[in-house]
């Protein structure tokens, strides 16, 4: 590793020492209060809870575990405890000595909250350190309408400022101007590479089983790094511990089931749940021929445990598999594979660790002929993408004022960017490349520091760092500044392990909160982030037969500066959150693809690659009701996404695909009674830019596009905008009198609008000499959807 | 790299009704700016003795569906490596410019064509060169059923056909291959198939094998029906031009979720001014051609699988 590294490591157990040292001298009469907040009634650690201390007024939050530890002076306080969607729990404590103290909340109602007098520490939002950060409950995700009726994780993020998609349909999303492989999708830690079903209709996390959905969008603390524009932190739930109870459903497209019990005396829990589509069940009785041994559907099977070995160790265990699989005698499938194993220790009431180690995979293949009937010719194609990482995180509660986070992080990565077997005449060739390798490591610190009760800071460094590793091969390539395929000019051959090109950069942090008054605050933020490894992807939408791809002595990584500023407001006794939020955003070492870019099977693949770089500034206005039997939110983003690369329009700046000036939304939900509520969900954005020819000219027949000028993304798609309702009903019971149950009707696309999800120009079909423009849409009519689902 | 195996088209379209049962194309209008109007050069020669054509006309507006303008009165000369020059007329004053060969090797040897045009007052030059083409062994057919209705305008029951061909050994040959029903031609931007020695690109590694299925196949944009005419040809093409097919394919079906961005197809026509504004379009290819022709006798096919 590199010397830097080992610096860094020293720097960082030099700032520990200092600490460790700093807290000896001034603790003696301070005690220190920690435990876990959970939920009452599964059992499941609780992330972000407010815990505050009245008197002091000084508080925290629990980390990603529900683990929380607060210092303050000798004294009796009141202890007030509160998160969003749960009643508050106010004790009074005395700090004579250090204690733990593990609190259970309870679920909030939502119709009767009004009436309750607010605590006054609902404003999390405001006071919080976080900007740029969107959590959205899965509470509230399921009661938003969805497109045929399965809820969706990504679907609904897309309701909030700065993150928008290509079009309805398409894979993924961006988040400020950023591109799909920019977000960093995380499963209980583990990066999930495709969060696809169905080439983008379907996300692929199971509703029932995530617990807590975080969107970091800017001011990403330093203990995230390895994509540049946002993390989408997705924590599964960790399973009922209090109870068994299986809960599922049936909807339009997939059927759900999950199980999750305690066991061990309530010592662990887990929970396993399964998803699949079923179309193709239904549809068996109708295929003849050819098509009777037709597969096409896709699945998810999710698993987590569980173990609490004593007061100080716990164990987690979660798995995800999820698979599409189309074919009759010919074959295509994908999916990812990622399997999480964490410790969590309480060293002392101070400093807390979680161990992650991870694996996570994404692969697919495909076969023309799956039932080897044809011997003397076939095709056989398979890519992937594989790392193991290992990941230390501590918390350090030095003080009432400091909190210190410090870890690090290795990954190894294997890349397989295709390997073919090609059967013609009998005679098989193996097409294909050879595999790389990569190993990503880095090492962070950062305090989260409260200066006065005005003013609040994080501040940290992050060092990343890429190696490639051998064996392999690098290129050379021609000098060029045109948009056409590079000249080889070298080429060099490393052996196994051999260090080939390496890359680290120092990534600062920071974000500061200061509080203007009551209910109000301004914050800023800055950070800088790196990114190693790139999605090789030149169609509007990713597809599922995309490569991921590492740095090497062409591509560089991939950097992002990001700076933000923020005002926080609540109003109406904390019922209204408020913010609006200004970004600037400057990308670099963007890629960009040559005219007829082959990125599949291609040796030298850099050569088909352009570089540029990019920009992004926008503002977001934020309105959310969280209580109330009306609630939701309202959401404005205007903004501008541009890139420049060399041999594209003039070298000048011009507009990103995924450019959209205005993007509003709306998600109301209304909660009529105990047994119904109302979901509806309203989009509106500008359209995408596109390209569109000046000129045709005959050749053999076929009127072909020309450009006169060459430029791209001069023109726009027409604006599109939807709306979508839902109805949920609530049954006093599931089945056999027990439980409960809902039913969910949805309607997606209400008013039957054809959005074009793009526009592009054609030959007519039947006379390829005329010529026509096509505006495409995805979901071109409206989608009724039942669902039902259960809980016992 | 594009999977094109045509015997699952049915299957796959079935699919795709299922997963984008609510998708849909409207044909509508959009205004653009207008570019320049430009020569546009069509020459593509073959080594047969059939008149040969070099159709010069201009560019016109996108949305303008008119047919183009004639380039009358130019010069057209096409000369071959033995510095052998042949004048292409145009006597229709259509903007056709032909020559009809007297025998197959009037293109010489091949190595390096010349084209050149004197349109007003420029000068255009291009070059090609003759490739070279393997045969085609022979041809079958099997009797074949979509197993759901199909909207390509074909008979849902008729018979498959596949040629068989090796591709010659050397690695970098780039044909194009294209059939014929009944003497019609079948050259659409959809049916178009390009290979690059027996596979579809380069680096297939295919070189010397006989051309993969989905080529053998690719002769089928319809089902034939017993006693049609079927006539398949293999076109040698140099790597350029297999790139500027391949860029036009592309960009004359370019829509949808996987849309590429546009890019304009190149040429390789260019005016002898580089300092010029009256630049050109279109291309100059020569080929070798080989074909092999039969008719469909249901009594000769093979067995349904």
């Amino acid at each position: 590793m590199s010397t830097k590294l080992t610096r860094i490591s020293l720097l960082i157990f030099l700032v520990l020492a200092f600490f460790g040292k700093y807290n000896e001298v001034f603790s003696q009469s301070k005690h220190t209060i920690s435990g876990k907040i959970t939920d009452k009634t599964n059992g499941e650690g609780l992330i972000g809870v407010t815990v505050f201390l009245k008197e002091p007024k000084t508080g925290t939050q629990t980390n990603l575990y529900g683990f929380y530890s607060v210092s303050v002076p000798t004294g009796t306080y009141t202890l007030l405890v509160s998160s969003l969607g749960y009643k508050s729990v106010e004790k009074r404590i005395d700090f004579s000595k250090d204690q733990t103290l593990n609190i259970e909340l309870e679920e909030a109602d939502n119709n009767l909250e009004e009436l309750v007098v607010r605590s006054e520490r609902d404003d999390q939002n405001v006071r919080n350190i976080e900007m740029s950060v969107n959590k959205v409950e899965m509470k509230t995700i399921k009661k938003m309408p969805a497109l045929l009726g399965e809820v969706d994780v990504i679907r609904s993020i897309q309701f909030l400022p700065g993150v928008s998609s290509v079009g309805e349909g398409a894979s993924g999303f961006n988040v400020r101007g950023g591109a799909i492989d920019q977000n960093l999708v995380l499963l209980d830690e583990a990066p999930v590479y495709n969060s696809s079903h169905l080439f983008g209709f379907f996300s692929v996390f199971n509703p029932d089983v995530v617990k807590d959905v975080k969107l970091i969008k800017g001011g990403i603390p330093a203990n995230y790094g390895g994509r540049v524009s946002s993390i989408l932190d997705v924590r599964m739930k960790e399973g009922n511990s209090k109870k068994p109870e299986f809960s599922g459903g049936i909807g339009t497209i997939f059927s759900r089931f999950s199980y999750e019990r305690p066991y061990l005396k309530e010592k662990g829990s887990f929970v396993v749940a399964l998803r699949r589509s079923y179309i193709d069940v239904l549809a068996k009785p109708f295929l003849k021929n050819d098509l009777k041994d037709s597969r096409f559907y896709f699945y998810d099977f999710t698993a987590k445990t569980n173990f609490r070995i004593n007061e100080k160790n716990t164990l987690y265990a979660s798995g995800y598999f999820g698979r599409d699989v189309f074919g009759a005698d010919f074959g295509f499938n994908w999916g990812n594979a990622t399997t999480t194993l964490r410790w969590n220790h309480v060293f002392s009431k101070k400093l807390f660790l979680n161990t992650t180690a991870f694996y996570s995979n994404y692969d697919y293949a495909l076969d023309s002929d799956l039932k080897n009937e044809n011997k003397q010719d076939s095709f056989e194609w398979n890519s992937d993408i594989i790392n193991y990482s290992l990941k230390p995180d501590f918390n350090f509660y030095l003080n009432s004022k400091n909190t210190v986070s410090f870890g690090g992080q290795m990954i190894y990565y294997t890349f397989n960017p295709g390997k073919a077997t090609a059967t013609s005449g009998g005679i098989s060739r193996v097409i294909g490349l050879d595999k790389k390798f990569g190993l990503e490591s880095a090492l962070y610190i950062s305090n989260e520091q409260k200066v006065n009760e005005k003013i609040s800071l994080n501040y940290g460094l992050r060092y990343s760092h890429f190696l490639r590793l051998g064996p392999g091969e690098e290129y050379f390539l021609k000098a060029d500044s045109t948009n056409s395929r590079r000249e080889v000019t070298g080429r060099s051959e490393f052996s196994k392990n051999e260090k080939m090109s390496s890359y680290g950069y120092l990534e600062p942090r920071f974000a500061l909160n200061i509080g203007l008054g009551e209910a109000s605050s301004l914050k800023l933020s800055y950070n800088r982030l790196a990114q190693y490894i790139h999605l090789l992807s030149n169609t509007t939408a990713t597809s599922p037969l995309d490569v991921w791809t590492p740095s090497s002595n062409i591509i560089k990584p991939q950097i992002s500066d990001q700076i933000a500023l923020g005002y926080f407001q609540n109003f109406g006794n904390n019922i209204y959150e408020s913010s609006v939020e200004v970004y600037y955003k400057k990308l670099q070492n963007q890629i960009d693809y040559v005219r007829n870019a082959d990125l599949l099977l291609n040796p030298v693949v850099e050569a088909d690659l352009l570089f540029g770089s990019g920009r992004a500034y926008g503002a977001e206005f934020y309105l959310k009701k969280n209580k109330g039997k009306f609630n939701g939110w309202v959401s404005y983003t205007l903004s501008r996404t541009e890139k420049k690369v060399a041999g594209l329009n003039n070298n000048q700046y011009f507009f990103n695909r995924i450019d959209k000036l205005h993007n509003i939304s709306t998600v109301l939900i209304y909660d009529i009674t105990k047994r119904w509520s109302l979901g509806s969900t309203f989009s509106f954005a500008s359209g995408t830019p596109a390209s569109f020819p000046t000129n045709k000219f005959l050749w053999q027949g076929m009127a072909l596009p020309h450009n006169f000028t060459d430029e791209r993304n001069i023109y726009r798609i027409p604006a599109s905008h939807r709306v979508d309702v839902s109805a949920t009903r609530r049954n006093k019971h599931a089945m056999f009198k027990k439980g409960e149950s809902e039913w969910v009707f949805s309607v997606y696309n209400v008013y039957d609008r054809r959005n074009s999800f793009s526009v592009y120009v054609r030959q007519n079909p039947d006379e390829p000499s005329k010529t026509e423009a096509v505006s495409y849409s995805v979901f071109a009519s409206f989608i009724p959807a039942v669902t039902y689902n259960f809980k016992f | 790299m594009k999977i094109e195996i045509t015997k699952k088209i049915g299957f796959l379209s079935w699919i795709a009704t299922i997963l984008f049962l609510t998708s849909c194309e409207d044909v509508i209008d959009i205004k653009v700016k207008d570019g320049k109007q430009q020569l546009v050069v069509d020459a593509w020669l073959t080594n047969e003795t059939r008149e040969q054509k070099i159709v010069l006309n201009y560019s016109q507006p996108y949305f303008q569906n008119t047919d183009p303008i004639p380039v009358l009165g130019a010069e057209v000369k096409v000369i071959s490596d033995n510095n052998k020059t042949i004048a292409f007329t145009d006597e229709n004053n259509d903007g056709i410019y032909t020559y009809k060969p007297r025998s197959v090797d009037y293109l010489g040897s091949g190595n390096l064509i010349k084209l050149s045009i004197k349109a007003g007052n420029e000068q255009y030059e291009s070059y090609s060169s003759l490739k070279r083409v393997p045969e085609i062994d022979s041809v079958s057919y099997e009797a074949f059923t979509f197993p759901v209705n199909v909207t390509n305008g074909g008979p849902k029951n008729g018979f498959l056909a596949e040629f068989y061909a090796k591709d010659l050994p050397g690695e970098g040959d780039t044909y194009l291959i294209r059939s014929y029903k009944n003497d019609s031609l079948r050259f659409k931007p959809s049916n178009i198939t390009l290979a690059y020695d027996a596979g579809f690109s380069a680096g297939s590694k295919t070189d010397g094998l006989m051309f993969i299925l989905p080529i053998r196949q690719s002769i089928n944009p319809v089902l034939f029906s017993d006693g049609d005419k079927l006539k398949v040809e293999i076109l040698s093409i140099p790597l350029e031009a297999y790139y500027f097919v391949l860029q036009l394919r592309q960009e004359s079906q370019n829509g949808g979720i996987f849309a590429t961005p546009s890019s304009n197809i190149p040429t390789n026509i260019f005016n002898l001014n580089p300092k010029s504004d009256n630049t050109a379009l279109g291309a100059f290819i020569v080929s070798k051609v080989s074909s092999y022709e039969t008719y469909i006798d249901k009594n000769k096919a093979k067995p349904k699988k």
